[in-house]
C-alpha cells in the first residue's frame, strides 16, 4: 500500500527535492500540491505529474495520509495547524518556527489531533554523521569536550531576505541543521547561546554572517558558523561540517566531501559533483515508513525542530543583548 | 657587524640562532640561559660564548633577542631597553598587560628599536593573504575563520602546561592569528570565547573564539592543543566579492611517507613546505635591517601590546562567560 502524500507550498526550494524523493519512492504516491501561489502549484503539478489543488483546504480534504510543508518559515505554523486539524501526519521544512509561541502551537496542534509531526532534518541520515555518532558513542575519542560546526551557504534571495517571512537571515536559515546534529550526537540540550551577526556580504537589512557559540547541558561547548559566506564562484552550494574534540582525539566530519571535482569548460567553472548517499531520500523514506506504522529511528520530531529553532531564536536575542542568553525550552 | 645576544636557549633560541648564522653581517656575540648546562650545550653546538650575566651580555651586544618563556620576557626586555639596546622579543610580548605596558613605556622613553616577534606576518601564505585582503581582493570582508594547532607542546620544564606561565592556548598559540587579524582587519569591538583552559585537564587545551570587528566583520579562531593529528593551520577570508582560503592539510608541497623500524613498522607521514627563505630568518632579517638603517620595524611594540590585550580579553571572556568589549 502506497502512502498518499500532498505537498503544501513550494516556497522553499527543498520542496522540489522532496517531490523528487516521493516520485522515486515505490512506497509513495504524490497525490497533489497546493500553494498560496496558484500559478506555482500549477507549474509544479505539471513538473511532477500530479494534481494541483486550488486550496490547502481541498488538498487536505482529499484522501492523503500525510503532508510535507515547504512554505516560507513564518507560514509553517498556520499550515501545520490546518494539516493537524485534518488528521494528516506532517513533515515540516526547517526551521520549524520563527517564534517560540508558533512552535508551541504547532506541537500542541499535532498532539491534540493525534497526528505525528516531524521536522525535515536530513543531515541526521548522513552515513558520515551516523558513523561519527557510532565512533563517539563507542568511546573512540574519550570524553567529548567541544564541538565545532559549520553550515555555510549562499544567500537564497527572495523571501529569505525578508525577516518577516524568514524570521531572520542566515542565522535563522542555517543554524538548525547542525544544532540538531549536536543535540542528536550528545543527547543533551543546548542551554545557552551567544551570537554575533553581520551583513558585510550583502549589506541588507538581514544578517548574512552569523557565528553562534553554544553551551550544552553537559558542559560541552560548541561554535557554529551559519553564514551565507560562500562566494558565487564556490564549487558547490555550501557545507555541513562537524568536528568533535575529545580527551583522546578528534573526529572531523565534512558531510558532503564525497564528490568529483569537475572542471567544466562549457560553464567556465569548477564544480563539486556529489556522489554520496541522497539524504533527503533516506529521510523521506523513513517518513513514509513511519506514516505507514513503522517505528521512528532517525527522523526528527516536532520537538527536535522546536529545540533547534529555539537556538536560532536565542541567537537573535543574544545579538540584541550582546551577551549569552538561555535557550527557551 | 651587528652584535646580537640571545637569551633563552630552548626551541626558539635555537631557531633564531640558525637564522642569524645565515646572516654574514651579524654575529651572535654571546648567549644566555639561566639553566647552565643547557647554555653550555648550546654554546658548544654553535661555538658561541655563554655570557656570565645579563650585564655581561648587555655590555657586548647591540641587539638583544629574548626567547625565554613568556612569563620571563619582561624581566629581560626592560633592562635591555633601559640599556639602550635594540630588542626583539618572542611573542606574546609578555604574560600580563601590566608587563606589556611597562615595555611599551620603556620603548617610548628610550626610543630604542623594538619588535615583538609575530613571525606569522613573515609566513608567505599569511603575508600574501594580508596584502590581498588589504588590496581589496575579496571586497569588504564579512567573515574570517582561522585555525591553528596540533598536539600539546612539550617544552623544558613543561611550562606550557602552566597557565600562569604560558597563558594557555589563547595567549600562547592563537595570538599569532589574533595579531594577523588586527593587522589585516583592524580593531576588534567585542570578543567572546570558550576554552578548556580552566578545566584542569592535563595536556589538553582548546579554544573557540568569536570576534566582532569595528568594520562589521565577524571572526572565528580555533586554537587546539588537543589534536593528535599533527600541527595544522588554515584560514578563510570571505568578502562580498570573493574568498581566500588556505589549508596546510590540503596544500602540501612535499610529503614523505616512510616505514618505521627499518621498514617493518607502521608508516609515518611528514608534510613539508620547502622554501628558499624561512619566516624566522625573514623576520629577524627585517629587524636587523631596521637596526642598521634606523627604520621603524613593521611590527611595533603597540602591536605586541594590542595582541596581548585581545588575547587576555578572550581569556577573560572564557573565564567569566561574558562578552568583553575592547
Ligand atoms: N614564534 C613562534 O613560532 C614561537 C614558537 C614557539 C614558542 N614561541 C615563544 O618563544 C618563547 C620561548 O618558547 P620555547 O618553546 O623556545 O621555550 P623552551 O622551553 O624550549 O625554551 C626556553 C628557554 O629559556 C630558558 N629560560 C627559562 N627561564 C629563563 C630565565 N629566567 N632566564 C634565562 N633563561 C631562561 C630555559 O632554560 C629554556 O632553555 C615563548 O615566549 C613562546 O611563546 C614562539
Amino acid at each position: 500500500m502506497k502512502v498518499k502524500v500532498g505537498i503544501m507550498s513550494f516556497a522553499h526550494l527543498h520542496a522540489d527535492s522532496y517531490a523528487h524523493c516521493l516520485k522515486a519512492n515505490p512506497n509513495a504516491e504524490l497525490v497533489g500540491i497546493a500553494d498560496h501561489d496558484s500559478a506555482r502549484a500549477q507549474a509544479k503539478a505539471r513538473e511532477f505529474e500530479t494534481q494541483a489543488f486550488d486550496s490547502y483546504e481541498s488538498l487536505l480534504a482529499s484522501d492523503i495520509q500525510a503532508v510535507i510543508i515547504c512554505s516560507e518559515n513564518a507560514r509553517h505554523a498556520p499550515l501545520v495547524q490546518m494539516a493537524a486539524a485534518s488528521g494528516k501526519h506532517i513533515l515540516c521544512e526547517k526551521p520549524l518556527m520563527t517564534k517560540l509561541d508558533d512552535g508551541k502551537a504547532m506541537l500542541a496542534a499535532a498532539q491534540g489531533a493525534g497526528v505525528q509531526l516531524f521536522t525535515a532534518f536530513p543531515c541526521r541520515f548522513s552515513p558520515a554523521f551516523q558513523q561519527m555518532m557510532r565512533l563517539i558513542h563507542a568511546g573512540a575519542i574519550g570524553e567529548l569536550l567541544a564541538l565545532r560546526g559549520t553550515n555555510r551557504g549562499s544567500n537564497p534571495g527572495g523571501w529569505f531576505n525578508d525577516p518577516e517571512l524568514a524570521g531572520g537571515g542566515a542565522m535563522m536559515d542555517h543554524t538548525v541543521h547542525v544544532a540538531d546534529l549536536m543535540r542528536r550526537l550528545t543527547g543533551h540540550e543546548i542551554v545557552e547561546v551567544y551570537a554575533e551577526t553581520g551583513n558585510n556580504m550583502f549589506h541588507g537589512a538581514f544578517d548574512d554572517t552569523a557565528m553562534l557559540t553554544m553551551t550544552l547541558q553537559n558542559g560541552v561547548f560548541a561554535t557554529l558558523d551559519s553564514s551565507w559566506s560562500r562566494p558565487k564562484t564556490f564549487p558547490t552550494w555550501g557545507d555541513v561540517t562537524l568536528a568533535a574534540i575529545g580527551t583522546r582525539g578528534v573526529v572531523e566530519m565534512d558531510m558532503f566531501a564525497q564528490y568529483l571535482v569537475y572542471y567544466d569548460d562549457r560553464a567556465g567553472r569548477v564544480k563539486q559533483l556529489f556522489w554520496g548517499d541522497h539524504i533527503d531520500y533516506l529521510m523521506v523514506d523513513e517518513f513514509l515508513r513511519v506514516v505507514a506504522g513503522a517505528e521512528r529511528q532517525a527522523l526528527a520530531t516536532g520537538e527536535d525542530g522546536y529545540r533547534a529553532a529555539a537556538v536560532a531564536i536565542a541567537g537573535y536575542e543574544s545579538v540584541k543583548r550582546r551577551e549569552p542568553v538561555p535557550v527557551q525550552a | 657587524m651587528t652584535k646580537v645576544g640571545i637569551i633563552g636557549l630552548g626551541t626558539m633560541g635555537a631557531q633564531h640562532m640558525d637564522a642569524y648564522r645565515a646572516m654574514p653581517d651579524v654575529e651572535v656575540t654571546a648567549v644566555y640561559d639561566h639553566h647552565a648546562e643547557r647554555a653550555q650545550a648550546f654554546a658548544q653546538k654553535y661555538s658561541v660564548r655563554v655570557a656570565e650575566s645579563l650585564n655581561d651580555l648587555l655590555d657586548h651586544c647591540e641587539v638583544i633577542d629574548i626567547c625565554t618563556p613568556t612569563y620571563r620576557h619582561a624581566e629581560y626586555a626592560l633592562p635591555a631597553i633601559e640599556a639602550g639596546k635594540a630588542v626583539v622579543c618572542e611573542k606574546p610580548l609578555a604574560r600580563t598587560l601590566e608587563d606589556c605596558e611597562r615595555i611599551v613605556n620603556a620603548v617610548k622613553q628610550r626610543n630604542t628599536p623594538f619588535m615583538p616577534a609575530h613571525v606569522l606576518r613573515f609566513f608567505p601564505e599569511y603575508r600574501t593573504a594580508h596584502h590581498l585582503v588589504q588590496s581589496g581582493a575579496v571586497g569588504t570582508v564579512a567573515a574570517v575563520r582561522m585555525r591553528r594547532g596540533g598536539d600539546f607542546p612539550r617544552a623544558k620544564s613543561d611550562w606550557y602546561a602552566d597557565f600562569g606561565k604560558s597563558g594557555g592556548v589563547i595567549l600562547d598559540l592563537i595570538i599569532h592569528d589574533l595579531d594577523w587579524l588586527l593587522w589585516t582587519l583592524g580593531a576588534v569591538e567585542r570578543v567572546y570565547a570558550k576554552a578548556l583552559t580552566f578545566r584542569n585537564l592535563t595536556h589538553l587545551d582548546y579554544t573557540l573564539v568569536t570576534l566582532k570587528f569595528k568594520n562589521g566583520a565577524v571572526g572565528h579562531v580555533e586554537g587546539t592543543w588537543c589534536d593528535p593529528g599533527g600541527f595544522k593551520v588554515n584560514f578563510e577570508v570571505c568578502g562580498d566579492s570573493g574568498m581566500l582560503e588556505y589549508d596546510s592539510a590540503r596544500q602540501v608541497a612535499l610529503q614523505i611517507a616512510t616505514r618505521a623500524d627499518g621498514g617493518t613498522g607502521g608508516g609515518v607521514q611528514v608534510p613539508e613546505s620547502p622554501a628558499t627563505q624561512n619566516p624566522y630568518y625573514l623576520e629577524l632579517r627585517h629587524f636587523i635591517e631596521c637596526v642598521q638603517t634606523g627604520q621603524t620595524p613593521e611590527i611595533t611594540v603597540e602591536d605586541g601590546y594590542n595582541a596581548v590585550r585581545l588575547a587576555l580579553a578572550a581569556i577573560e571572556s572564557a573565564q567569566t562567560g561574558r562578552a568583553i568589549a575592547l
